[in-house]
């Protein structure tokens, strides 16, 4: 594919929030360059997102890990990682229980109730049991409860894993499953003393990558990706798009950090067209 | 549970979209300040209806520049307000200051006032508001209107009832250019009004609005409106608009919970956009504030230099802490 000479670059996200406007708007403007200029698109779902990079509809697509896993699959590897935060570089899954449960680590939580995010959160539902089964749980044999509350947004929203934090405190789950930036997000418990508590926490792993397909000009990509890794914290407009989108920095892709969730999508038969 | 129900609002909003949440004690209240604090949102403003039971507002997001959101004339230090007095001839239920016949006059004086106009014009103020109390009462306030206007734009707040005999005299004494006055009628009939101020003053006030017009004054008119009562706010510009005063000098505003109100809006200093008063009794850092210790700047009131500087520095401290807050919902 070839972009038309001065035609903005197109890149695609997934509205999962009003703020997700702001967001966008923020980044346009700083990309409001000749050499760089582009313009966004939003989309309902992450699979209307991935249909649409495939389609030729957009040149970029900003991904979560299971709509970039998607993605790789459905193209069969012909795909091209971008660019990430610096936090999705360190993504991790937080188990979470009442406080004063005295449990720790996965063999505590085996046999407890789980409760887990929508069924396409990577960070909340995928992920959480692909890594307890590494420990060695019988996850086949868990009773779990899922809150599809999000479905389609890949649990952008942290709607299900509230619902899942919700079911824990009700007495309705022992457990619950949940990516780290809703943890930090409710104070990591210091907002909310002597309710819950961490049982166990995943390793690190890779979440959202902008993407493109690989037949993409590298004349198109790389100027925009070398804006894009320019954004200074220490510059005040920039920071005011940092902040919004949750990073510090944007930094080069970390493919590693996806094995484990193609793993769970191999283990887990996770459909690839959601 | 505010937490949970905090996240679960916000994250149904845009950056600086506003959201209402109710607290059911100061603790909540506490929790809904830290959570802001730390997720790089914004406490808005709080509603106590009762002690400890009230809306906030939330604002999703940090404030942006504050030249980019503040008019100039209301950046810290643009203003200076002045309470000359605190007695008054009404005793207002809802009075900031809790100000009535009986109030300790706490006189600021003609010296005070100009040497602190003078100070203020060097330092960059670029407009004064006299307050009080009923700056009428002043037998000097006409000499004091003067002085101010001599040096900078100046607004006097008066109740509008005490234009006759002397008050009329010194009411006619006072400049017309670079001098405004502002008026309180707070409801488009006498009910509401003469509830919250007094029998009869409503039409006292009407009255005053005309006599002021009539000696070619630029007035202004400020209604002060509780939420218990039906604020009629279509007929009460209607009215302002039947006297002739265009709706850029309409100013309405809710009772603030201070002084003797036992019901408004709940400020904090770190809620408020300063506005440098004075009063006879210290510097505070916004004129609904004058009575409140919180507010307190300093208890020398000259030289005023030292005050204007350290209230503009306090404003910086605080914007910026808000503004390095992280941002919440670090998603895709």
């Amino acid at each position: 594919m070839s972009k038309l000479v001065g035609a903005p670059l197109l890149v695609g996200a997934v509205a999962y929030t009003p703020n997700v406007v702001p967001i966008w708007e923020g980044i346009r403007e700083y990309f409001d360059d000749p050499s760089t200029t582009m313009d966004f698109v939003l989309f309902s779902n992450y699979g209307r997102l991935v249909d649409a990079l495939q389609a030729g509809m957009i040149d970029i697509a900003w991904n979560t890990n299971l709509a970039y896993a998607r993605a790789v699959l459905q193209t069969d590897g012909h795909v091209r990682a971008l660019a990430m935060r610096d936090t999705d570089a360190k993504f991790s899954t937080v188990f979470l229980a009442a406080a004063e449960s005295g449990w720790s680590g996965p063999g505590d939580i085996a046999t407890r109730r789980l409760a887990l995010g929508s069924a396409d959160s990577a960070h909340a539902a995928i992920l959480p049991l692909h890594y307890l089964r590494a420990a060695g749980v019988d996850v086949d044999h868990m009773h779990i409860q899922r809150f599809n509350s999000d479905i389609g947004k890949h649990g952008d929203t942290g709607r299900s894993e509230l619902d899942a934090i919700d079911a824990v405190l009700a007495g309705d789950a022992d457990v619950a499953a949940i990516g780290i930036t809703v943890w930090e997000n409710i104070g990591r418990g210091d907002l909310m003393p002597g309710m819950l508590e961490p049982v166990w926490q995943t390793e690190t792993y890779s979440h959202c990558m902008f993407t493109a397909l690989d037949t993409l000009p590298e004349s198109v990509y790389a100027p925009w990706v070398a804006k894009l890794l320019a954004m200074d914290w220490e510059v005040p407009a920039h920071r005011r798009i940092l902040e919004l989108e949750g990073l510090t920095q944007w930094v080069e892709p970390h493919l590693e950090g996806y094995d484990g969730l193609f793993a769970a999508i191999a283990e887990q038969g996770v459909d690839s067209r959601w | 549970m505010v937490v949970m129900a905090l996240m679960r609002i916000v994250e149904q909003m845009a950056e600086g979209d506003t959201a209402e949440f109710s607290v059911a004690s100061a603790s909540e209240l506490d929790l809904v300040r830290r959570w802001c604090e730390k997720t790089g949102n914004t406490l808005v403003n709080t509603l106590m209806v009762e002690q400890d039971t009230g809306q906030v507002t939330i604002g999703r997001g940090r404030p942006r520049n504050p030249g980019s959101m503040i008019p100039a004339d209301r950046m810290p230090g643009a203003r200076l307000w002045l309470y000359t007095n605190f007695h008054c001839n009404l005793a207002c239920d809802y009075c900031c200051v809790a100000s009535s016949p009986k109030t300790d006059p706490r006189l600021l004086g003609i010296d005070n006032i100009l040497a602190l106009v003078a100070e203020a014009a060097d330092w960059g103020v670029r407009s004064l508001y006299l307050t009080g109390g009923e700056p009428f009462l002043l037998p000097d306030i006409d000499v004091i209107v003067r002085a101010c206007v001599d040096r900078l734009p100046t607004t006097l707040l008066t109740n509008g009832m005490l234009f006759r005999g002397q008050g009329l005299r010194k009411l006619q004494a006072m400049p017309r250019e670079g001098f405004a006055l502002q008026i309180s009628v707070d409801s488009p009939t006498a009910e509401v009004h003469d509830s919250h101020r007094g029998a009869g003053s409503w039409k006292r006030a009407l009255s005053g609005i005309r006599i002021a017009l009539d000696e070619g004054f630029t007035v202004r008119v400020a209604a002060t409106i509780s939420a218990n009562d039906d604020p009629a706010l279509d007929e009460l510009h209607a009215l302002f608009d039947g006297l002739g005063i265009p709706r850029s000098d309409q100013v309405i505003r809710p009772i603030a919970r201070q002084g003797v109100a036992e019901e408004g809006v709940a400020f904090a200093r770190e809620s408020l956009i300063p506005e440098v008063t004075v009063t006879a009794k210290g510097v505070y850092w916004h004129p609904v504030a004058a009575l409140d210790e919180n507010a307190l700047v300093s208890r020398q009131i000259l030289p005023l230099t030292p005050s204007l500087d350290r209230v503009s520095d306090l404003f910086a401290q605080q914007w910026s802490s808000v503004t390095a807050a992280s941002a919440m919902f670090a998603c895709a």
